[in-house]
């Protein structure tokens, strides 16, 4: 079916566009710009484009530290997330037994965590085991905020293979841990990357968390914004906005490479997309 | 020779048949426990403290934090506010995305707009946050368009008055996360038999009540769920509210979250800061039961 656009839809669609766009537009030009181009009397829409502030950010803050501490956390935590969540999701998508819905449900309710709740506890905990400001709390933070939607993505996924393939195997004498690993996990392997990729971009973004435990090392690019403020020049935007980006375009390049699959992942499995 | 056939094999497959029964707990066991220990754990020890006070050594306190808490009006405020900033957030993120979702999904050009419309969502929300702290706050650069189109002739301090630092929040929460439900709407309404639509057409009913009368209808059981997972977050909204209004002005943009986060972290009164977080924890289980029953579906079957 072709349905014609209308007008006014069309330009509530461009407007929108505009709105979503227009702002991340500036924010790469704060990039771009001068420390007294950034806050004006007059705004400046326009700016002399240079990178030559970079020099003097790379410099005075350990940029490389807060990229690979984000990088380490998100990889940590997905891993573990995976080792984890994969067995997991094949226990409920597979198997009858006594408890598994309730189990599942369990698993599923610990994302309605508030993580102010939990707060004060980890930080406590983190603290008596000496690992508050290290990036191995931060992955384990992470895996453990994430872990339920893993779970729940790749049993989605799971479900959807036929059993016929299975029983084959089963009849010729494979083990259970041999189907999973020969057969279900490369046969659901989109949805294993697509939860793979959700649970890296919420790691990436977390901040709340991040702040009760990082203090110096373990600063990742989220919490890090925060440090950028320099004594008369208030906050140094244009290197909140560098990290930003630093951040955004590894976040940009996983999703497209999920796309199809992203309304699917970020329901776990209620959207067939 | 059979009979020490039979012998061997009988063990042997009642040891299949045990560990056959033993395994599916087996690889659900490790993440069960990982869970636990974050969410089991905190509450119990949230529970504990919340009977002491004390910064260093605990003085047991029974059930003062408690009492002091039901007469705190910071913390009523704290309540209010989040379910006032959630629900106006939810409802305009719901609103906003659905009708873009409802006029995107049949454009040709479907595919462009959804990466446009998903890039908010892919930065960093402390990012988000310092992009609009500069737009509304520092950088006075909606203040400078508005006066471009004549709308004010002089710069607005968006933190002076209580609604309009709510509308910064509100709107930076907008920004970012309408994509999230956008995303899931189009879908669902991609997904959707296309012949149902068009025979109600057929029939001669307009676009907007074949919308109402049939998209919306089937799409339910999926807006619960996209609704559910937005709102949670919503109600755990803290990042922009650290960043942008730190709760001001008086309070006005102090939610639960960052009212626990100051009354730990900043007054270094964890007695009291748990004292709330085990009436949030509370909240949160019986929430969870209720919807995650009602509306996430846990068998074998899709």
């Amino acid at each position: 079916m072709k349905s014609k656009r209308s007008p006014v839809g069309f330009v509530i669609l461009l407007a929108s566009a505009v709105v979503c766009v227009w702002p991340i537009w500036h924010f790469a030009t704060i990039a771009l710009r001068e420390r007294v181009e950034i806050i004006a009397p007059d705004p400046i829409y326009w700016p002399d484009f240079t990178i030559q502030p970079w020099q003097k950010i790379w410099d005075e803050w350990p940029m490389v530290q807060y990229f690979t501490n984000s990088m380490a956390a998100v990889a940590g935590s997905v891993f573990i997330c995976l080792l984890l969540g994969i067995p997991a999701a094949y226990s409920l998508a597979r198997y009858r037994y006594k408890g598994r819905d309730d189990i599942g449900h369990y698993i599923l309710s610990t994302k309605m965590m508030a993580p102010a709740v939990v707060a004060i506890p980890l930080f406590v905990l983190f603290a008596q085991f000496r690992m508050l400001d290290t990036i191995w709390a931060l992955m384990m933070v992470y895996a453990a905020l994430n872990l339920s939607i893993v779970v729940w993505i790749i049993r989605s996924y799971m479900i959807d293979i036929p059993h016929e393939i299975e029983d084959a195997a089963r009849t010729d004498g494979a083990s259970d841990l041999r189907i999973l690993w020969e057969i279900i996990i490369p046969m659901c392997l989109p949805g294993i990357i697509t939860a793979a990729v959700i649970a890296a971009v919420f790691s990436m973004n977390e901040y709340f968390l991040t702040l009760i435990i990082g203090r110096k090392e373990a600063f990742t690019m989220s919490i890090a914004l925060g440090n950028f403020k320099g004594g008369s020049d208030g906050i140094i935007y244009n290197a909140i906005a560098l990290v930003g980006f630093m951040a955004f375009f590894p976040i940009l390049l996983l999703v497209i490479l999920i796309q199809n699959h992203l309304s699917r992942g970020l329901t776990m499995g209620a959207v067939k997309g | 020779m059979t009979a020490a056939a039979i012998n061997l094999s009988v063990p042997r497959r009642r040891r299949r048949v045990v560990s056959r029964k033993v395994l599916p707990y087996l690889m659900v066991m490790p993440a069960v426990i990982y869970l636990l220990s974050i969410t089991l754990y905190p509450g119990i020890y949230a529970l504990y403290r919340s009977f002491y006070t004390g910064k260093f050594k605990l003085e047991w306190a029974g059930l003062d934090n408690y009492r002091e808490l039901f007469v705190d009006t910071q913390f009523w405020n704290s309540i209010l506010n989040t379910l006032l900033l959630g629900s106006i957030t939810l409802l305009a993120e719901f609103v906003i995305a659905m009708t873009l979702a409802a006029l995107v999904y049949r454009d040709p050009w479907v595919k462009g707009f959804r990466i446009l419309f998903l890039l908010p969502m892919l930065f960093m929300p402390s990012a988000v946050a310092f992009i609009w702290k500069l737009m509304f706050n520092d950088g006075r650069i909606i203040s400078d368009l508005l006066k471009r189109v004549g709308l004010i002739d002089y710069n607005i301090d968006w933190m002076f008055t209580a609604p309009m630092a709510r509308f910064v929040v509100i709107f930076t929460d907008v920004w970012q996360w309408t994509p999230f439900l956008f995303i899931i709407f189009v879908a669902a309404l991609q997904g959707q038999d296309k012949e149902v639509e068009e025979a109600a057409r057929l029939d001669g009913a307009s676009w907007w009540s074949t919308f109402i009368n049939i998209s919306l209808p089937m799409m339910r059981p999926i807006i619960a769920i996209a609704l559910i997972l937005r709102g949670i977050d919503i109600l755990n909204m803290f990042t922009p509210i650290q960043i942008i209004t730190q709760g001001a002005p008086g309070g006005a943009t102090e939610t639960v979250g960052f009212f626990i986060q100051r009354l730990a972290f900043d007054k270094v009164d964890h007695g009291y800061a748990s004292a709330v977080s085990v009436l949030v924890l509370i909240v949160t289980v019986i929430l969870a039961q209720v919807l995650v029953r009602r509306y996430f579906r846990s068998g074998t079957e899709s």
